[in-house]
């Protein structure tokens, strides 16, 4: 049984040792090496994507795109404006009718901690009554 | 400047190691004494894993186009030839991926015994048959280290080193393949 095993691996190791042979031998080797250092003397062919200036347009286009979505991201008319105090769109008015929108404040909010001068908001002028506008605007 | 001395002119046979240098210092002699020293044993290997005839000679000839041009990643942990062949097994892959087909290598006269009476080369080639037949239905890393093992005579260190893998899982490929070759033989 082990006898019959042996012979069965040196046929297979024989078999396998001829295997492609025949189409090895009818290889003509002086003339592929000629073919191939004829081709290494060329330079290599690139694909035409992978040419130098497709590679420049395809980043100059990855770079508008990008910027692009940066901008909309961060920099649309829809992002944050800056700071605007609603105090500044109020200089036009009088001391008295500063000394009304503070006490209109004062009732509608009930500002908790915030709380305005006691009985001294007939002392301040329209400055100072616009200061402390501001300063409740945060 | 001076043109590359011809390391393939010395009248004993340079190493491979010093053909390989000489190339990348430009010698083509020392690209076309490589090329001699193992596309036979390419073709055969390339063959042997299922390569139609007719796209033999091409398909050699790209994988040694590759190996030279990616000479520098050579770093010698194995031999060339093995390491070609590994280029070989791999451009052979996705040529078969292209192709969407496997065809097994149609045996030739010049594949069966040569000596031995008529019936011994007749049993021969039957044998060939049917291997030629099990390996193209093997799993491609049981192909390859198949016949890195039994046509190329390499030693599984050898191969592990050129197919990434560790000597001891190359044995295991290299039994499964065997055993399943010998259920499709008998």
């Amino acid at each position: 049984m082990k006898e019959d095993a042996t012979l069965h691996d040196a046929k297979l190791h024989a078999a396998a040792q001829r295997l492609g042979s025949g189409a090895a031998e009818k290889l003509d080797v002086e003339r592929l090496a000629t073919t191939v250092v004829e081709r290494l003397r060329k330079p290599v062919a690139r694909p035409m994507w992978m040419q130098p200036a497709w590679l420049r347009i395809a980043a100059a286009v990855v770079f508008l795109v990008g910027g692009g979505l940066v901008w909309r991201q961060f920099g649309s008319p829809s992002a944050p404006h800056a700071a605007h105090f609603v105090t500044d769109d109020l200089t036009d008015l009088s001391a008295d009718q500063l000394r009304d929108v503070l006490n209109t404040l004062d009732e509608t909010l009930n500002l908790g901690s915030t709380t305005l001068p006691d009985g001294d908001l007939e002392d301040l002028d329209a400055q100072q009554l616009q200061a402390v506008l501001r300063s409740l605007e945060g | 400047m001076a043109q590359p001395q011809s390391i393939a002119a010395a009248p004993s046979p340079a190493p491979d190691a010093d053909l390989i240098a000489a190339w990348r210092g430009g010698d083509e002699q020392a690209a076309t004494e490589l090329v001699r020293r193992h596309a036979r044993a390419l073709a055969r290997f390339l063959s042997g894993a299922g390569a139609p005839d007719a796209d033999l000679e091409d398909l050699v000839q790209e994988a040694l186009i590759r190996a030279f041009r990616a000479v520098d990643r050579f770093r010698g942990q194995c031999q060339f030839r093995t390491w070609l062949l590994t280029i070989g097994g791999n451009l052979l892959k996705d040529h078969g991926r292209r192709a969407a087909r496997h065809k097994v290598v149609a045996l030739e006269e010049g594949l069966a015994a040569r000596d031995g009476d008529p019936h011994e080369r007749a049993e021969a080639g039957e044998t060939e048959t049917r291997l030629a037949e099990g390996v193209g239905k093997l799993p491609r890393l049981q192909r390859e280290v198949f016949l890195l093992r039994a046509q190329q005579g390499l030693e599984y260190e050898e191969i592990a080193a050129a197919l990434d893998t560790t000597a001891g899982a190359a044995r295991v490929h290299y039994h499964h393949a065997v055993r399943r070759l010998k259920e499709l033989i008998q």
